[in-house]
């Protein structure tokens, strides 16, 4: 079957172990503040315009036949400096495999593989169970997960996986739901299968100031992951550049104040 | 490290203030006289170590440092002009870019090499004893007894002891920069220096820690001098050190002491000297490790080269399997052999996009795509036998004291650099592709584009710059382009003797020719604009989309590189965020392994750093490839807004 995927990332040095491939799956249910990816919320594809650089020469506007041009009203195929683009290109399983698979002897001897992450990998839970059936036992494969799925779909998947990450945001239920969109009961008793599976996994939490950072918050997640390893990630400062590239506003600048004022 | 050395050398660098200039013009005496060259270079050579002023830091222990600051020329401006008309003229005249026999004088010492050596060079040898006694004198008056015990054994003698050693060296290689030879290279220095540092750790003269401190007091003396050295750039200079490599037995030659010379530089963060790593199939990960926590400190240091490849290429070149396997690097990356080489490894630079454009032109439209690969293979060709037939007589001048350190004149081999390898190669895929197989652009339309410098069909230069077959970029018949191209340029050489006897070598170097060659064409059928530069050395060209290292890696690798051993790297740029723990540090070995592995012959790896970041800012243009990963994400460095590239640049400025 197809699968949306929005990048391909050689060289993920912070994805898990060994030399590996991130393959970012796009579309994600969560609508976190302070997401740094939103070319992955949408589960469709779409117009991509790196803004930083864009001289306004007007080409891209211009009238074009490419059949694959016309959802966007601009043309992919003339920039001179290639700033128009589609996030979201369809993939195959099979011929998303035979790519990753490219360098399956560098993945194994150096203990690597492929991460599948996002968006939200789970959103496309068939998908990645077909394309991680094939890469099962030839390359180490991981999920970048914030955990927000069926527990059916999450079970199937980790399953597949030799090792998984889980996001844990935010204890407490009114304040997940606030800064990410969504309720986080179902999180909270996939993290508790994930714990009892024996399946490898490192929970993590992004340090997001005066939101996920406060005492109260880490306190609560540290109770809920037990001895269980957890990464702290800090807070990506450069979270809203990508936002004007695909027309959306960064919500993030109106929650996340700055520390020193708290 | 040495503080207050390196304050003083490094950066207020307060000993250029005893620095003095000669003015007495000595060419026109010496030519006054009738003198030969060896004459001319010897007498310079006795007249300026007398003027030499003995100068000691309080806190050096190896001691040398230059207060004449320029060298007269030895031949008058109308001499020059006689030479040239009857002699091919290879830079500046003086021999440059060899890596002298080092050890056996600092064994034995000049005395007993004196013995053995001819007038010139024993009046060289003579001048430098005497301004090594100044130097005694002045170690005597400071009451550093530590030198003055140093200088009384070298380097009139042998060497005893690790430190006698390196101040040894310091004189011979301070002497060789004075005769007027430059890039004047170190060579395999953790080898020959190996048994003086082994003895003294053995014996317990020194703790880690001390030995350290001594390497880097000894690597700070490359830096004091370093600003008269001639060099197209600052920092230009040659100073090429070669560590670890295997030696005659396959034995993996990595030392305490090559780990030293490592951790100095990186302690130190100096241009000198340059630091080159040698590894093979056979290195364990450790080693690979090593470097790249050097690599982290953002220096481009150390470049690697692969034996199983150099050494294999070097043999078919005609290089005994003895000699091979010594080899070391020339000032940039060409592979010479230390005390028997004689070699010009950068005579001359082929440009290949130019020679594909012309072939292309010729032939589209009118013949298939093999009878196209045809041309340009004969276009290499002829413009290899061009190359070669312009290099005629080539004379320098005298180097006495060099050809001391050389045992024999062995190898007399040409290099020639292969500039624009994967413009050429990504030119081809791409006509192969669209006119050839596809037939969706013409011929026509192609020559026109080119001809307007695609400002009339702005739609084929986005199809041929970006989406079309790049080198880099995971296209099979990019790679096979650039093998095609590859073997045409060892072919046109193989077989043929240069005018010293000694054979032609094909490499991927390009030095400065990057730049030079692309503004001798137009725009190209890459999608490169007239006055865009080529890659440097062997890598991609500047606006291929490369995913990642690992696909760089795979595309530069794709090749038989055994015939193209003249030297030129690949060149990786990591970010620094990249290097930012063990983990990461263990991975980015990996991947260098992995490059080895897959047989490519040498590869620089950088950390980019805040410089390259400013650069970028100035001139998106030429870094489009430049990678800043941040956490879980990668941005194109200059596709990233003003203030958020100010934010990066802040941030890395911390954790450099």
């Amino acid at each position: 079957m197809k699968g949306l995927v929005f990048d391909i990332k050689e060289f993920a040095v912070h994805d898990g172990s060994g030399i590996r491939t991130t393959v970012f799956m796009k579309g994600c249910p969560l609508r976190c503040v302070w997401c740094h990816n939103p070319e992955g919320l949408s589960p469709k594809k779409e117009l991509y315009v790196s803004q930083a650089n864009c001289t306004h020469c007007g080409l891209c506007k211009r009238q074009c036949n490419h059949e694959e041009c016309k959802d966007f009203g601009r043309c992919l195929h003339i920039c001179p400096q290639d700033l128009v683009r589609v996030a979201g290109e369809e993939w195959e399983a099979e011929a998303l495999s035979r790519k990753l698979l490219k360098y399956e002897g560098l993945f194994r001897s150096t203990g690597g593989g492929v991460t599948l992450s996002g968006g939200e990998p789970l959103l496309q839970a068939d998908f990645c169970a077909e394309l991680l059936t094939i890469l099962r036992g030839r390359i180490h494969t991981a999920i970048e997960t914030s955990g927000y799925a069926s527990a059916e779909d999450f079970k199937r998947v980790a399953e597949l996986c030799d090792f998984v990450f889980m996001d844990i945001k935010l204890a407490e239920a009114a304040a997940h739901k606030k800064y990410t969109g969504v309720d986080n009961g179902i999180i909270l008793e996939n993290a508790a299968w994930l714990k009892k599976s024996g399946k490898p996994h490192t929970f993590r939490t992004p340090l997001i100031p005066n939101i996920t950072d406060t005492y109260e918050n880490l306190c609560a997640i540290s109770q809920i992951v037990g001895e269980d390893p957890w990464e702290k990630l800090p807070y990506n400062e450069l979270a809203p550049v990508k936002y004007k590239n695909v027309g959306r506003e960064y919500a993030g600048a109106e929650f996340i104040k700055e520390k020193k004022n708290s | 490290m040495n503080k207050s050395l390196y304050d003083y050398y490094v950066i207020n660098k307060e000993h250029r203030a005893l620095r003095f200039k000669v003015d007495k013009e000595l060419s026109s005496e010496y030519s006054a006289l009738g003198l030969c060259s060896s004459e001319r270079m010897t007498r310079r050579f006795e007249y300026l170590s007398s003027l030499e002023v003995p100068h000691i830091h309080s806190d050096e222990k190896i001691v040398f440092m230059r207060t004449v600051a320029n060298l007269p020329d030895v031949y008058t401006e109308k001499e020059w002009k006689e030479i040239r008309k009857e002699h091919y003229i290879h830079e500046l005249g003086y021999v440059s870019n060899l890596s002298p026999e080092y050890e056996k004088t600092i064994s034995v010492g000049l005395l007993a090499r004196r013995e053995s050596a001819d007038e010139y060079q024993k009046r060289i040898i003579d001048s430098i004893i005497a301004l090594s006694d100044r130097y005694l004198e002045e170690a005597k008056r400071m009451g550093r007894g530590d030198i003055v015990e140093v200088l009384t054994q070298v380097p009139r003698y042998g060497a005893r002891n690790f430190r006698e050693a390196l101040q040894f060296f310091r004189i011979l290689h301070y002497s060789l920069w004075l005769e007027g030879d430059y890039h004047n290279t170190v060579g395999r220095f953790d080898q020959y220096m190996y048994p003086y540092f082994k003895n003294d750790m053995d014996a317990g003269v020194y703790t880690r820690e001390s030995a350290l401190e001594l390497v880097e007091d000894f690597f700070l003396s490359f830096n004091k001098d370093s600003d008269l050295y001639v060099g197209v750039q600052q920092g230009d200079n040659g100073q090429s050190m070669v560590l670890g490599g295997i030696d005659k037995d396959g034995n993996d030659c990595f030392n305490l002491l090559s780990e030293l010379c490592l951790e100095a530089s990186r302690n130190l963060l100096v241009i000198d000297p340059k630091i080159n790593l040698r590894v093979s199939k056979k290195t364990p990960l450790s080693i690979f490790e090593k470097g790249t926590e050097l690599t982290r400190a953002g220096l481009g240091f150390p470049q690697y080269s692969n034996d199983d490849v150099v050494i294999e290429g070097l043999q078919r070149l005609g290089y005994d399997y003895e000699d091979a396997v010594n080899y070391v690097v020339a000032a940039c990356w060409e592979f010479i052999i230390p005390g028997v080489g004689n070699d010009i490894a950068n005579i001359g630079a082929v440009n290949f996009p130019q020679l594909v454009d012309a072939a292309i032109r010729e032939n589209i439209g009118k013949s298939s795509f093999e009878a196209l690969l045809g041309d340009v293979k004969r276009r290499v060709t002829a413009e290899c036998d061009r190359i070669r037939e312009s290099i005629a007589n080539v004379w320098f001048v005298a180097s006495p004291f060099m050809d001391l350190l050389r045992e024999a004149k062995k190898y007399n081999n040409f290099g020639l650099h292969g500039c624009g390898l994967a413009s050429a190669a990504d030119a081809l895929a791409s006509v192969e592709k669209y006119v050839y197989n596809e037939k969706s652009v013409s011929p026509e339309r192609l020559i026109a584009a080119l001809d307007a410098n695609f400002e009339n069909d702005p739609e084929l230069l986005h199809t041929l710059r970006y989406e079309a077959p790049k080198m880099g970029v995971d296209s099979e018949r990019a790679d096979a382009m650039c093998g095609i191209l590859l073997d045409s340029f060892a072919d046109a050489l193989e077989g043929k003797r240069n005018c010293l006897g000694g054979v032609w070598r094909a490499g991927t170097g390009t030095a400065m020719f990057y730049l030079w060659h692309a503004r001798d064409i137009g725009a190209t059928a890459d999608g490169r604009r007239k006055g865009e530069a080529f890659g440097t050395n062997f890598s991609p060209s500047l606006f291929a989309k490369v995913k990642g290292p690992v696909s760089d890696i795979e595309s530069f690798t794709a090749n038989d590189l055994t015939r193209t051993v003249n030297g030129g790297p690949l060149t990786l740029e990591l970010a620094s965020s990249v290097f930012a723990s063990e983990d990461s540090i263990s991975k980015v070995a990996m991947l260098i392994k992995y490059f080895i592995e897959r047989g490519g012959h040498q590869l620089q790896l950088n950390a980019i750093n805040l410089d390259t970041l400013k650069a970028a800012q100035a001139d998106p243009d030429s870094y489009r490839q430049l990678i800043v990963r941040i956490w879980g994400w990668s941005a194109y460095f200059v596709e990233l807004d003003r203030e958020y590239q100010d934010h990066v640049m802040a941030r890395q400025e911390y954790s450099l």
